[in-house]
């Protein structure tokens, strides 16, 4: 039901809304060099506004970095693109949010939807406390109509967590209950759930800041991992992560108004040793934020 | 910084100490003149119930005659259990519907539901029981059990609203994201991660809507009205612990009488106890079940 839901929702946009891409295959979405295009991208919180004016192109099968001094809008510019900004109270966001051609903010779009095909991991590990391990990455799958029966929810969580680096370590125990898990396994859980939905693009918001260095190192490599199958978005206050990881790296800052925008964009490698602006160097050089 | 520090090392002077403890000396004298009561309604109804109550007295049904000796309290107990079961399966699933309305549902529409079962929990229960009378009773045309489930499930609808919104309300944030995240709809967030989370604490919530109920002789009086005989038809008018008390205690004067509603008194007391009990015991149960061991 739900899954018949979710094609629907996607393909009346796409006929619809993306007409240019309305040539190619019947399901498929439209392969694009940029899977993510921002324009003039503002989100509020009531009156306030906490991002101003970001436009940005996100590159399919890379890991941008999202980097900046808090308060910057990098953790709701990536609510933005799922359209989990607009789930707390009296917040919303304006301009163009378009996913591999689709405007995620049209009005025919199930926001329901738009996450089940973008999936986002937290900063805190959340998974589902009365859930076992098992169904903590099953349920969500099987919710959305992705499966069916027994031995599918198997193969397939198997399947997820060995992608998430977590499959050695809890095949035995996948009875137990997801929170019995350290901070760092509880996290990869939370990566094989996001995995189970079979997104495109992977958001992640701080994923290490609540982990130690080698549960960080653990992500890190996975991210990596991941990459030649999801476009990933990283929002990370580790300026080192961001160098090792990334492939291209954004850099926000807030403004005098308190709302956070865009200073620059660019290979991770330019970003680091050649910003083209003043702001950028002085916070990779550490000299504020 | 030195001056800090001296102050530090000065004696606590003697009026601060006096003030100190004159708090704490009123403070447990305020608690032993609340535990007066309590243990003196306790220590007499154990001591005039006690020697009343045996096999016969909870599995045989009163005589005909409350004056006379002999019979017990079994249509009462179980009138009770039954009616009080009843307007559970009637108050839970409308109560854990209406705390959800309640968390989900912001602005005025929100805040007049949550004003409405404030009221409702404020209502005084002779007047929900006149409120069934004239709904169920005078529209059948007689008293019964199920008029009386019914007026015990307006008295535990508030209840069961206010506890289980709360345990809903105290779910972390990340959690009800996560499970958004993942494309859930709102019904789905409930039914599957909210509900089962906060259960045992909404169970709880309902073993002291129950308990509430069990123990309400106003809402009965013209609703299921009482009844000398066992019966477990909810269309016939139904027996229950307070009426039975409210009954034989007029009629003191008679022996009798007056041990049966001493008898059906602690007993009462012990299902209440045994309610509350359980539901202290879910709660203790959930707080293990939140720091699980590795």
């Amino acid at each position: 039901m739900e899954e018949v839901e979710m094609t629907t929702a996607i393909d009346t946009t796409q006929t619809v809304v993306a007409a240019p891409f309305a040539a190619s295959s019947d399901h498929a979405l439209p392969d694009t060099s940029v899977v993510l295009k921002l324009r003039n991208v503002d989100a509020f919180y009531g009156p306030r506004r906490v991002v101003r004016d970001i436009s940005l192109d996100i590159a399919r099968n890379a890991i941008t970095a999202i980097i900046g001094p808090s308060g910057s809008g990098k953790s709701t510019l990536l609510r933005c693109i799922d359209r989990m900004h607009e789930v707390v109270p009296h917040a919303r966001a304006t301009g163009l949010i378009e996913y591999r051609g689709i405007d995620l903010y049209d009005r025919r779009i199930d926001p329901a939807a738009v996450r089940r095909s973008i999936g986002m991991v937290f900063q805190q590990p959340n998974p589902f406390p009365t859930m076992s391990i098992f169904d903590n990455v099953a349920a969500p799958a099987r919710f959305n109509g992705l499966i069916q029966g027994r031995n599918g929810a198997s193969d397939l969580v198997e399947q997820c967590l060995k992608r998430a680096a977590l499959w050695d370590e809890v095949k035995d125990k996948l009875r137990q209950s997801g929170t019995s898990l350290s901070g760092g396994q509880q996290q990869r859980l939370c990566i094989a759930r996001a995995l189970a939905m079979a997104p495109d693009v992977l958001l992640m918001d701080e994923p290490c800041s609540a982990l130690d260095p080698i549960a960080t190192l653990q992500i890190e490599q996975l991210m990596v991992e991941l990459k030649a199958s999801y476009t990933i978005l990283i929002v990370t206050h580790n300026m080192q992560q961001a160098a090792r990881v990334s492939d291209r790296t954004a850099f926000l800052t807030m403004g005098e108004d308190g709302a956070g925008y865009l200073v620059e964009e660019g290979p991770t490698g330019r970003i680091f040793t050649q910003p083209r602006e003043r702001l950028t160097e002085d916070y990779i050089s550490g000299r504020f934020g | 910084m030195v001056a800090e520090y001296q102050t530090l090392l000065k004696p606590t002077s003697r009026s601060r100490r006096l003030q100190a403890n004159l708090v704490v000396i009123l403070a447990t004298v305020a608690t032993l003149i609340a535990l007066v009561p309590l243990v003196a309604v306790a220590s007499y109804v154990i001591s005039q119930g006690a020697g009343v109550i045996n096999l016969d007295f909870l599995t045989q049904d009163p005589p005909g005659d409350l004056s006379a000796t002999g019979g017990g309290i079994r249509n009462a107990i179980t009138g009770t259990l039954e009616m009080a079961g009843v307007a559970t399966l009637i108050a839970a699933p409308i109560g854990i519907l209406v705390a959800i309305f309640n968390t989900e549902v912001g602005g005025r529409i929100g805040a007049a539901s949550r004003f409405i079962i404030d009221v409702l929990a404020a209502l005084p229960s002779i007047v929900v029981g006149i409120f069934v009378y004239a709904l169920v009773v005078v529209a059948q045309g007689h008293f019964s059990g199920f008029a009386g489930s019914l007026a015990l499930a307006i008295i535990m609808l508030p209840v069961i609203v206010v506890s289980t919104e709360e345990m809903f309300r105290l779910l972390p944030r990340p959690i009800s994201e996560g499970a958004r995240a993942l494309g859930f709809t709102r019904w789905r967030t409930y039914l599957s991660v909210f509900i089962p989370t906060a259960l045992s604490g909404i169970f709880t919530g309902l073993l002291l809507a129950v308990s509430r109920a069990v123990g309400e002789t106003a809402p009965l009086i013209f609703t299921s009205l009482g009844n000398n005989f066992f019966s477990t038809d909810m269309n016939e008018p139904m027996q229950a612990l307070p009426l039975l008390i409210y009954r034989n205690a007029l009629n003191s004067a008679f022996p009798a009488a007056r041990d049966r509603a001493m008898g059906a008194a602690l007993t009462l007391v012990a299902i209440v106890l045994a309610f509350n009990l359980l539901g202290r015991w879910l709660v203790s149960r959930r707080r293990l079940a939140r720091n699980p061991g590795r």
